[in-house]
């Protein structure tokens, strides 16, 4: 939602919400698209070790499985394993719709066979280049099918929050200012004692304690971000 | 109401969402829970969201809310389309009723693959040594040992010691050049004109020069069956491919965007039914095809009765149904 060089998507559902859809671009592609290829020439040669000493039906089976690596290992695995390659699940990326849904076979089969034209000229040159020139990071295929690789929302964890007493706070505080109160106390304990006291400081007015700062007043400003949660002494 | 009463009075139902979603992340796990309850409970959610984010409540709350809602929006509006009564409708109407709405574009692609192949099939034939200005003298001799009435097993490349091997690299050829035919109308259709046009003047110049070298008789007994089927995938994935590369360049009221989406939705039902004709028709090639044991007047009988199949089913198969 934040414009310029924030490069979230958002995808509006029926519900009239907006989810918000964080497209990968070209480097985490091209890590999980090297994983791939590696895991693909793995099986490749592991499979001719076996069917080189079957004669001609082995081979018949080698090459069919080339062609599959070739051509189906991405349909195969964005329709069956919820839109992700092996690749793409170790590093956390999914192919999704535009919409934010699942990726449908219609639009998988798409954009794996509008690879050939990614391809081209040469070494995936017209994929690296819409990839870059691209808010979305979109290569050719995706355009076409109206797909969307994106960054897989990691599961919410819930914040440990610092564990100081509630204080009820001196002034009427707007819902702004609690909520700017609440995501300091959120983010405090990943911060330098240092650098909450500074943050504090500037907020000290809520606790009546303006133009002052330190540890004590630290103390007194995270209990107010405790009130406004809702705890109470 | 403070964020923590807020979570407090509704945590049960988040909670029973947020179980119903991780016991089976799919359809199933709306139908287990009984499906109004689920996309009630959904709804009301949304609604939490919304307030959730006006409040500016705690961003793991906001978060937590964000990531239940996306997976249910997930399970709700998802498009399971692939299965077994996918496969039918498939087959039974919508690949041969996509040919014949792009009918066009199959006449141009069939037109631009045969024009040069007849064109460049009599140069060679009226002269044969032209062969050699497509393909080196080595070639050449292989394909008169390939089609000659001897050879063990017709149209076997040298390099190949089975039937079978020949089956694998028809299907990765033939399919490859298939879907590359397909890839490269993205280009505003050039790329599927030039692969139909190449093949279509290298098969042109094969023919011609296996004709005059008096081979016809192997050579047409060997392509008729499967030609039914590969030909015919051939033209259809270039059809396909120029309607993308149509869409692209001549997108009418809609964005380009929007009519290569459209485009590409409808004509990549067509590479459906191409590959399975392709496979069909490696089959038939190295199998049936090639072998040396049939009389040429069943191979003959065989391909006409398969044309005949192919082209009914195409034009006919479906068109009453909807």
């Amino acid at each position: 939602m934040s414009e310029g060089l924030d490069t979230v998507v958002a995808a509006e559902t029926p519900e009239g919400i907006l989810l918000e859809l964080r497209p990968a671009g070209l480097t985490a592609r091209f890590y999980a698209f090297g994983v791939d290829w590696t895991i693909r020439l793995m099986v490749l040669y592991a499979v001719a070790m076996v069917t080189g000493l079957m004669g001609g039906i082995g081979l018949a089976i080698w090459i069919i499985l080339l062609f599959a690596c070739e051509w189906l290992y991405p349909i195969v695995f964005e329709l069956a394993s919820s839109g992700a390659t092996p690749g793409k699940r170790i590093f956390n990326l999914k192919v999704v719709m535009d919409n934010g849904l699942p990726v449908t076979p219609a639009a998988s089969i798409t954009r794996n066979l509008l690879r050939a034209a990614d391809f081209l000229p040469f070494a995936f040159g017209f994929a690296i280049a819409s990839m870059l020139l691209r808010h979305d990071y979109k290569r050719l295929g995706d355009l076409a099918a109206s797909t969307i690789v994106v960054h897989e929302p990691k599961p919410a964890t819930h914040a440990g929050i610092a564990e100081v007493s509630p204080l009820t706070p001196v002034i009427a505080l707007a819902p702004r200012t609690q909520a700017a109160l609440i995501s300091l106390a959120l983010r405090a304990p990943r911060l330098t004692a240092e650098r909450v006291d500074e943050l504090a400081a500037m907020a000290a007015a809520v606790s009546g304690d303006a133009q002052r700062s330190g540890p004590r007043v630290t103390r007194r400003v995270l209990g107010v971000a405790q009130w406004a949660l809702g705890r109470r002494s | 109401m403070t964020p923590l009463q807020f979570e407090k009075l509704y945590e049960a139902e988040w909670a029973e969402l947020e179980s119903a979603l991780d016991r089976k992340p799919s359809v199933i796990a709306i139908r287990s829970t009984s499906a109004a309850r689920f996309t009630s409970l959904y709804r009301r959610t949304c609604g939490h969201l919304a307030i959730a984010r006006s409040r500016s409540y705690p961003s793991h709350l906001v978060d937590r809310l964000e990531h239940i809602t996306a997976r249910c929006h997930q399970a709700i509006y998802q498009q399971r389309e692939v299965g077994g009564a996918w496969l039918v409708r498939v087959i039974a109407r919508d690949f041969p009723a996509a040919v014949r709405a792009h009918r066009g574009y199959v006449i141009v692609a069939t037109l631009v693959f045969m024009v040069p192949a007849v064109i460049v099939g009599l140069l060679v034939y009226a002269q044969p040594e032209l062969i050699l200005s497509v393909v080196d003298p080595e070639t050449a001799s292989e394909f008169d040992s390939m089609y000659s009435k001897s050879a063990e097993s017709i149209g076997r490349i040298r390099s190949a010691d089975t039937d079978w091997m020949m089956f694998g690299y028809y299907i990765r050829n033939n399919i490859g050049v298939a879907f590359q035919c397909f890839a490269g109308g993205l280009f505003a259709g050039l790329g599927s004109l030039f692969f139909l046009a190449y093949n279509g003047a290298f098969g042109g110049a094969l023919a011609g020069y296996l004709t005059s070298r008096g081979l016809s008789s192997t050579f047409y007994s060997f392509i008729a069956t499967h030609a039914a089927f590969e030909l015919t995938a051939i033209f259809l994935a270039g059809a396909a491919g120029l309607r993308i590369g149509h869409a692209w360049l001549a997108p009418g009221r809609h964005t380009r965007q929007q009519s290569l989406i459209t485009a590409s939705r409808e004509s990549v039902v067509l590479l459906y039914g191409v590959f399975v004709m392709l496979l069909v028709a490696a089959a038939v090639e190295a199998f049936w095809s090639s072998a040396t044991w049939l009389p040429v007047d069943v191979k003959y009988g065989v391909a006409g009765l398969c044309w005949v199949g192919v082209l009914s089913y195409l034009l006919l198969q479906g068109r009453h149904a909807r």
